[in-house]
């Protein structure tokens, strides 16, 4: 016993007490920050930013809130922000200290999960909607008909990717009501369609990068980023933004209330709202920004990506998707249920 | 040979069964590592042969540091976890059976009947009431967390060959008036190392391979190679993860195959 504590008392002895100066923790999605950015940031201010990985929201918001983490800055999906905000782990921000935050696009500036971007920066943020092969069907696809109501050309040929918070506001939307509805109403009329829609869909599941690609599947319900990719593989792969409503998500970056390294997190977080650096985040992880002027910097093969640059005709239509009431989620959950039987 | 000699294999379906079995097992595993060498981004179409994302792991800096960690949090939680383990199993089999014996074995064992994700919360928690009650940062805390579920995978082949060493040894040298130090040093510990071995190789690939409880241990900078893996989930996987887990894959092989080696001398001597 002697020995186990001894060697206890060894392990923890080589371990660092204080916060040392010139450093900074970023704890972010996995895959998700780019070594360009962070070796460019270093050269600039001699900070060295450590990247440390999480792959769900709740597994980071339950890390931060056991508290001794040792991180300065989070990514949070903007359903997350309130929830860190409200439980006091994420602290206002001293917009003195950040010049550049005037940068933030106009339409990402009153955001109603963080008003007037007190708490948080953007990083990152994408789109669901649906990508659809135009040589299988060469009509509209700007609208959620296209997995709701299927086209003859594309049935038995369209996937619906298997998440719940998206498919199941895709298709409340579809029937005229807000994401998280209560109402009976449209909530019958959504659960309705989507069951007699159902025998129309040849899978409910995920891969449809591949899919597309190799025209395994004609059409998926799917993410602006994977649909991208496919496009690039298979050049008749298109993106549609529904037109009755499309659910937008965007990751943040804000600062924690327990940081060891303010200042540096003040740096980093001015560093990041310029819009040539911005654009190496996007360059990376392959989605928008929400940093206005980034666009020049990005690379060619993004700046015109239809995926990406939300035409101007389909913006109005993007709505985030708040955190849902529990009865809201409930509805969810047993419309959800039993479109999987 | 009689043939009403009872044999396993000779029961009906048994070939059908171990074939199951074995394609169940392995053709997952091939398949990943096929497409390791898979030319296009994509790990399920094949596009070709090539050992480029293999290349591409080797010079990434972040997977360089995570293995590299890895490596170092396994090696100390090996040796912790077999020191104790060791003297566990020595004071629950070079004695009498006792009263309380059962309980002991399972309070020991303790990890590998509690699920992981429950140790996994209960670390978290307290050790982030230690950090925050301290403020000592560090590896520390994951190479204890690694330490302690490893403790049982050590444990159990190092019991199992004291179990099969005979006492009498000890008692022949005790008898030729050697101390209780030199007999352990002289006589116990020569034959026990085989077990001690395996039970370190096998602690050590537990440590390496484990997700759940690094995930929620973890301080910043301290990814492993599996939570790193494992935040690629966000992204679109490439060919890269697959190449990371066949070397992981060769690793723990190879390791497994020495833990084999040792134990099997132990049945023929």
């Amino acid at each position: 016993m002697t020995k186990l504590l001894g060697a206890t008392a060894i392990l923890l002895a080589t371990t660092s007490l204080a916060a040392a100066e010139g450093e900074l923790q970023l704890f972010n999605w996995g895959n998700y920050t780019s070594p360009e950015l962070l070796e460019k940031f270093k050269k600039e201010t001699g900070i060295t930013v450590t990247v440390t990985d999480y792959d769900s929201n709740d597994g980071a918001l339950a890390k931060i809130e056991a508290g001794g983490h040792g991180f300065d800055l989070v990514v949070p999906t903007h359903q997350y922000v309130q929830i860190y905000a409200e439980k006091g782990l994420i602290v206002p921000l001293d917009l003195s200290k950040l010049p550049n935050h005037k940068n933030i696009a106009p339409e990402w500036t009153n955001v109603d999960w963080d008003p007037g971007r007190a708490y948080t920066i953007p990083w990152q943020w994408g789109t669901t909607g649906v990508g659809v092969n135009t040589s299988v069907y060469s009509g509209d696809i700007n609208t959620s008909d296209i997995f709701m109501n299927v086209p003859a050309e594309l049935k038995g040929k369209i996937n619906v990717v298997p998440e719940m918070n998206d498919v199941v506001n895709l298709a409340v939307m579809w029937a005229g009501g807000e994401p998280c509805s209560e109402d009976p109403e449209v909530l019958k009329k959504a659960r309705d369609a989507l069951i007699a829609a159902k025998p129309d869909w040849i899978s409910m599941d995920y891969g449809a990068t591949e899919k597309l690609s190799n025209n395994d599947w004609a059409a998926s319900v799917n993410w602006n980023g994977s649909t991208m990719r496919a496009r690039i593989a298979n050049p008749s792969v298109a993106y549609g933004y529904p037109k009755e409503g499309y659910p937008i998500w965007m990751d943040s970056v804000a600062l924690l209330a327990d940081a060891q390294h303010v200042e540096e997190a003040y740096k980093f977080l001015d560093f990041i709202e310029q819009p040539e650096n911005a654009a190496m985040i996007s360059a990376f992880a392959r989605y928008a920004n929400g940093i206005a002027g980034s666009d020049e910097f990005m690379p060619e093969d993004m700046k015109t990506a239809p995926e990406i640059v939300v035409p101007e005709a389909s913006k109005a239509a993007g709505k985030f998707i708040p955190t849902c009431s529990p009865k809201a989620q409930e509805y969810m959950t047993a419309i959800w249920t039993e479109l999987q039987k | 040979m009689a043939e009403k000699h009872f044999e396993v294999s000779r029961l009906p379906g048994f070939a059908t069964t171990a074939i199951i079995v074995f394609v169940a097992l392995y053709v997952p595993i091939f398949t990943l590592v096929a497409y390791s060498f898979n030319a296009s981004m994509s790990v399920a179409v094949w596009g070709g042969f090539s050992t480029d994302w293999y290349v591409k792991a080797w010079s990434n800096q972040q997977i360089k540091d995570a293995t590299l960690r890895s490596l170092i949090i396994a090696c100390f939680a090996a040796a912790i976890s077999t020191a104790v383990a060791t003297m566990a199993a020595l004071g629950t089999t070079r004695r009498k059976a006792f009263k309380g014996q059962t309980f002991i074995y399972v309070m020991i064992n303790q990890p590998l009947m509690v699920p992981e994700i429950v140790t996994a919360v209960a670390l978290l928690i307290l050790f982030g009431m230690i950090k925050q009650a301290t403020g000592i940062q560090g590896i520390g805390y994951v190479i204890l967390a690694h330490s302690a579920f490893c403790i049982p995978f050590a444990y159990l082949p190092i019991r199992a060959r004291l179990e099969g060493m005979d006492l009498s040894l000890e008692t022949a040298a005790a008898d030729l008036y050697a101390t209780p130090w030199q007999t352990f040093r002289r006589v116990t510990l020569p034959l026990l190392a085989p077990g001690i071995a395996a039970g370190a190789m096998l602690a050590f690939v537990i440590s390496l391979d484990d997700v759940v409880i690094t995930e929620f241990v973890k301080a910043g900078g301290q990814d492993t190679l599996p939570t790193y893996m494992l935040g690629q989930m966000k992204r679109q996987l490439t060919p890269e993860i697959n190449a990371v887990s066949s070397m992981l894959l060769l690793v723990t092989v190879a390791l497994l195959t020495a833990f084999f080696l040792l134990t099997r001398k132990k049945n023929d001597g």
